[in-house]
């Protein structure tokens, strides 16, 4: 096991800061496993490695794809800040005009009036102009870059702004220390005490005076009350000579002020509520771009999106663990997929179509040429037209994702979810086995077909989100179903096919809502309604529309892991995946305790089974001492136990070096005098190691002689 | 929007009337670097030259004349010795305005510090030896304060020193020139020092050494010409007084009467008429709960606007069908806010923007059913664990064996148990305890147990927790509520596990 480092963890929150940060994430990563890929399935796997006729291609080959892997990570990188950014660039021009508004209404004293005593005559004007910001996340590591980057965004409109952090508001270092951590954002670090005195002067300085200055706590929650309160007591003093606007960002819900501050500190504060996008919210944006749209080609299977998923909702429930749990699945990919750095050369021909860069072209005939060496010796596959099937089939599925995702916006439906199930195999089985039926009337004919099949069908896959999703379209609103249409419009630009289908769609809701005049209002009553005036034609719209969407998922929606070539771009090992995150400790720490010779390598243990023998570690001695017994383990019997095993080390020690017989017994008289003493130290030693790997727990006061034993079993 | 910072009286300013007149000119603010040196002049507050007579003072002070006499009283005429004086009274009770106002009106120099604002023994003798010595912290300095003073013993010695200069020059300033105005605007030379927060002290190294030197100050110092005044919102007897030294002068601030908020609350409304029909209705419920000024005037502010919404002119003059159609309106609103200590509000542009979503999401899911969800984000496990933390500390410990165990609480039911009127008893009384105490703590240990049952077989996280052996109790302090909320999204049957008496 190792532990992590940085380069696993520059994931979507590694800033500067973070780094130091106590709220960094910790995750296990266990060394690599040597063994590659070894699901024993009988798919076609192109193996390279069989076939390496010499260390230099080999060497080229992982170069290529340690290459193809940056730039596949980076673009997803960029495509996730991109999209995060986007969703808080809304709240954040809410913020900095409220900013802006509020500091008009303060309007700071002209600076000759610097006495330290209040000008205080009514009491609203010593309040505190108060942001709440509802990040909606228990899991704080998620919005650490953005309150960052609401600092940077407000700083660039001309405030002056102090991001503070709950560790600054800690009841060891009191107000002194809180103060001092926002002087810092202002003032040179040389001043002497931290006293508001300078920082109204730094205020009243040319250059400073005249702007806001906001105060950011990233996690009120997390604050000592104590500490926050006199903070805010003593900003509201001052508040009339620095105009100070605190932004302070709220986990759960805004009752949180009221449970951590004192009244007369809440009396201070004139709040005002902001919200940021939830964390679905935002996982959805982040797997519609990462993953549904394609931006890099990178791909995961349905059993790795399933993980991922279920770790998201179950485990973590971060962002951040989630982008990095895909550069994770993301690096095992190119270090175990010998033909992924073909994605580098898919993703480099793409960006070649508008910019003919020279290097670019080259590096791509270079990597095709490369990779046509390599499929010659193994067989005869046209791997390029291979790719360019592959990459048009995703296209169609990210497409198919997408409408479907459309529909079910207006009942909240996660994408993540839909995702999951999109990519499930077996889905596309099932429905393959449908369209075989169905396969003689082709898609135009399926259109008009009466929908009694579609019935069936869909009874038949019930409770699936899916099939959900296409019953919801058949009962939809007329107004929403236009603008369901609209938006597939939109989508489905790059496929003919279905795009036609939509305008055609369209045309008839168009044609309809001429002849029949009432108005859409009208007609989403009467269907919700479900009266039994209903129109024939327009029923059929949305009959059609749903066989449509029917047939999008069938014939175009087809799974990644059911396209030939899949190997390259898909990642679709969850095994590993699933060691490197969650990385079972305690349970490598037994296995590592019993099976130390694995690790250790030495001639004198291998023999041993589960005799413990001498030359074992200590705590390997006692742990496979403590085997034997059940969750209380005395003692006395346990050292005796120790003690006749090393000792019979001892004496074999001595007899195997043959030494003269007089200095033999010296040393022998030695021994046992120091023996007891020595192997209770060495016994104490082993038992505090269990202890603190958190194996036994120490003696009760009740049963001062027996040890409980806390871990069982693997 | 930086040029709008333009020097205008702001509604505030007209407030603390006088105070608006200072110095509000354009080359002031922009030419703040160019700061001149403090002068004596700094330590007096008001304008030169300007006039703020008794009756000034206590026609801005409703309710307080004769607090305001009394201190005028005890702080003598011009050059007279005083002895320290005590102001005392609850929150926003006006004593720090009052004698703000008060030395506006006496034209005489005083050093003021905060103890709230000078939050440590360092930083409040620093502040009074700089206003003393008519030092200014700036960027040229350092930001560093004339004199370094820590010990307690250094500020006895270095503010009798500052004393004796500049009592020195108020007697010279009197003596040199006196036809000419320029020579100050301050009266005497008796030099007052003023402590606000006096409360604040006592949390300083439990006021074993700050608070008897303050305290004792006077004595120490023996200068004539020094008066001492202490602001705190508790009365001098919560502070130990039997360290011998003279008992200070109390001047005791009472709450304000329903008549005197009546006519705080009433300066500077533009309309009158209006207010008052507010506050007939308002004032009455309010004082019950708080007579706080700052608290009332927050609470009214909102309430006004939404008890002249009604109103298109707000300069009408109300009659009484006009006041009970008023009232008729407001009326529900009354209520609510009486409980509401912090209201949040939304920028209105977000407030319309969701509104607008709430409609359309309410058109759209017409007809589906709306899962209740939390407002928040957490991850199962977390829920799980905060559900186990919240029995943990709610239910006694006795009972985790009978609700988890599926062999553990049939054996206790068979004893059956006579219950006596003694035992009733103890029951009751333990009950109220229980309500009394609140939420109890409990072992890392018994949260983990829990935790594991609630997770079953289907939902166990392995590795991480390291069950060590610690004495450290922990509470869960989540409101009954909240755990509910984050029960029925798991859909887990909290209440059936909850011990209630």
């Amino acid at each position: 096991m190792a532990p992590s480092s940085s380069s696993a963890s520059s994931g979507d929150s590694s800033t500067p800061d973070t780094t130091q940060n106590h709220l960094q994430h910790s995750f296990v990563l266990h060394k690599a496993s040597e063994k590659l890929n070894s699901s024993g399935k009988a798919r076609r796997r192109i193996d390279l490695s069989l076939t390496k006729p010499d260390g230099k291609k080999e060497s080229d080959e992982s170069c290529l794809r340690k290459e193809a892997f940056q730039l596949v990570w980076s673009r997803i990188e960029s495509t996730i800040k991109d999209v995060l950014r986007n969703m808080n660039a809304h709240v954040f021009n809410h913020i900095r005009s409220w900013v802006w508004d509020s500091f008009n209404a303060i309007k700071p004293f002209p600076t000759s009036c610097l006495g330290p005593f209040p000008f205080v005559s009514q009491a609203t004007c010593t309040q505190l102009f108060t942001g709440l910001l509802l990040t909606n996340n228990m899991e704080f590591v998620d919005d650490i870059l953005t309150f960052q980057e609401l600092g940077l965004s407000l700083k660039s409109h001309g405030c002056h702004v102090a991001n503070l952090s709950s560790s600054d508001f800690s009841s060891k270092n009191g107000i002194s220390g809180c103060l001092t951590s926002l002087f810092r954002h202002f003032l040179m670090p040389t001043f002497d005490a931290a006293d508001m005195s300078i920082f109204a002067s730094w205020y009243s300085q040319q250059g400073n005076y005249g702007y806001p200055v906001v105060v950011i706590i990233d996690n009120m929650e997390q604050c000592c009350g104590a500490v926050l309160s006199d903070f805010i007591l003593m900003l509201s003093e001052w508040v009339v000579k620095i105009p100070v606007i605190l932004i302070m960002g709220v986990a759960t819900t805004l009752d949180a002020p009221r449970n951590i501050l004192p009244s007369n500190a809440l009396q201070k504060l004139c709040p005002c509520k902001f919200t940021l996008g939830s964390p679905a919210e935002r996982m959805d944006a982040v797997v519609e771009a990462a993953l549904v749209r394609q931006c890099s080609g990178f791909a995961v299977g349905h059993k790795v999106a399933v993980f991922l998923r279920n770790y998201f909702l179950n485990q973590d429930g971060t962002l951040t663990s989630f982008v990095r749990a895909l550069k994770i699945a993301c690096v095992q990919h190119f270090s175990t997929e010998p033909l992924s750095f073909l994605l580098g050369w898919l993703l480099v021909k793409e960006d070649s179509k508008g910019v003919q860069s020279e290097e670019v072209v080259k590096l791509a005939s270079e990597l095709l040429s490369f990779a046509r060496n390599q499929m010659a010796e193994q067989s005869d596959v046209k791997i390029a037209p291979g790719l360019t099937e592959l990459t048009r089939l995703q296209k169609l599925w990210s497409t198919v994702v997408l409408c479907l995702y459309e529909a079910g916006k207006c009942n909240k439906t996660q994408l993540l979810d839909l995702y999951c199930e999109a990519l499930d195999p077996d889905t596309s089985n099932s429905l393959a086995s449908d369209s075989r039926t169905a396969i003689g009337k082709g898609f135009v004919q399926s259109l008009s077909s009466d929908h009694c099949m579609l019935e069936q069908n869909l009874s038949y896959r019930k409770g699936r989100l899916i099939c959900q999703l296409v019953c919801r379209v058949r009962d939809l609103p007329a107004s929403l179903l236009c603008q369901l249409l609209n938006s597939w419009e939109n989508l489905t630009v790059d496929v003919l096919e279905i795009h036609d289908k939509v305008k055609e769609l369209q045309s008839i809701l168009k044609f309809e809502e001429g002849s029949c005049k009432p108005d859409l209002i009208e007609i989403s009553r009467r269907r919700t309604s479900r009266s039994p005036l209903k129109i024939g034609e327009s029923q059929s719209v949305n009959e059609k529309a749903a066989i449509l969407m029917d047939c999008m998922v069938r014939d175009f929606m087809k799974p990644i892991e059911c396209t030939p070539f899949h190997e390259i771009v898909c990642f679709r090992n969850v095994e590993n995946l699933q060691s490197a995150l969650i990385g079972d400790s305690r349970k490598m720490i037994q296995v590592d305790l019993l099976e130390f010779h694995k690790t250790l390598q030495c001639s004198c243990c291998r023999r041993s089974g589960n005799i413990p023998l001498p030359s074992m570690p200590d705590t390997s001695i006692m742990y496979t001492l403590a085997q034997e017994h059940g969750d209380l383990i005395n003692l006395h019997d346990w050292f005796q136990s120790f003690k006749t095993i090393v000792i019979q080390y001892n004496r074999k020690g001595t007899c195997k070096l043959k030494k003269s017989p007089l200095k033999k017994r010296k040393e022998r008289n030695e021994s046992e005098n120091k023996s007891e003493a020595f192997i209770q130290a060495r016994f104490c030693r082993a038992i505090t190691e269990l202890q603190i790997t958190g194996l036994v727990r120490m003696p009760s006061k009740k049963r001062r002689d027996c040890v409980q034993r806390v871990a069982f079993g693997l | 929007m930086v040029i709008e910072e333009s020097p205008q009286i702001t509604r505030r300013t007209t407030r603390s009337s006088a105070l608006a007149k200072c110095p509000n000119n354009v080359v002031e603010e922009t030419n703040a670097s160019s700061q001149p040196p403090p002068t004596l002049d700094d330590l007096v507050l008001g304008e030169e030259g300007e006039s703020f007579s008794f009756d000034d003072l206590v026609s801005s002070f409703p309710g307080r004349q004769s607090q305001i006499k009394e201190l005028v009283n005890l702080l003598g005429p011009q050059n007279s010795p005083m002895l320290p004086i005590f102001m005392y009274g609850g929150t926003s009770t006006g004593k720090t305005s009052i004698l703000l106002q008060t030395f506006r009106h006496l034209k005489r120099p005083f050093v003021y510090s905060s103890c709230l604002t000078c939050y440590n023994p360092r930083i409040l003798f620093e502040s009074i030896l700089n206003q003393l010595i008519l030092h200014r912290k700036n960027a040229e300095n350092g930001y560093s304060s004339a004199k370094r003073c820590e010990r307690p013993s250094d500020f006895v010695n270095f503010v009798r020193e500052a004393l004796v200069s500049i009592i020195g020059k108020l007697q010279g300033q009197k003596s040199g020139k006196l036809s000419s105005k320029m020579s100050g605007k301050a009266n005497g030379n008796m030099i007052y020092l003023i402590f606000d927060n006096l409360e604040r002290v006592r949390g300083w190294d439990k006021g074993s050494t700050v608070l008897p030197l303050l305290l004792n100050l006077y004595d120490t110092l023996k200068m004539p010409e020094l008066g001492l005044i202490f602001i705190s919102n508790t009365s001098p007897d919560t502070y130990d007084s039997n360290v011998g030294y003279v008992d200070p002068n109390p001047i005791y601030f009472p709450d304000y009467t329903d008549d005197d908020l009546g006519q705080i609350l009433m300066r500077n409304q533009e309309n009158k008429k209006l207010y008052t029909s507010f506050l007939s209705v308002v004032l009455r419920p309010f004082s019950r709960i708080t007579r706080r000024v700052d608290e009332l005037s927050t609470a009214f502010s909102l309430l006004f606007r939404k008890y002249c919404e009604p109103v298109t002119d707000l300069r009408v003059v109300p009659n009484e069908e006009m006041k009970r159609r008023l009232f008729s309106h407001f009326q529900p609103h009354i209520a609510p806010a009486l409980n509401e200590v912090f209201k949040v509000s939304q920028p209105s542009t977000e407030v319309e923007a969701r509104e607008r979503k709430q409609k359309g999401r309410t058109r759209k899911s017409g007809g589906y059913d709306v899962v209740d969800q939390l407002d928040f984000h957490m991850s199962t496990s977390t829920k799980y664990l905060l559900i186990s933390a919240f029995l943990a500390s709610r239910n006694p410990a006795t009972l985790d064996a009978s609700l988890f165990d599926s062999t553990g609480g049939s054996n206790n039911r068979k004893r059956k148990r006579k219950v006596s009127e003694k035992s009733m008893e103890q029951k009751e009384t333990a009950e109220q305890e229980l309500l009394m105490k609140g939420p109890g703590t409990f072992p890392i240990e018994r949260l983990l147990a829990i935790f594991q049952f609630l997770c079953g077989a289907n939902f166990v996280v392995k590795g991480g927790s390291c069950p060590l052996e610690g004495s450290t109790r922990y509470r869960s302090t989540v409101s009954e509520d909240m755990a509910l909320q984050v029960a029925r999204s798991i859909k887990f049957p909290l209440s059936k596990y909850l011990y209630r008496r």
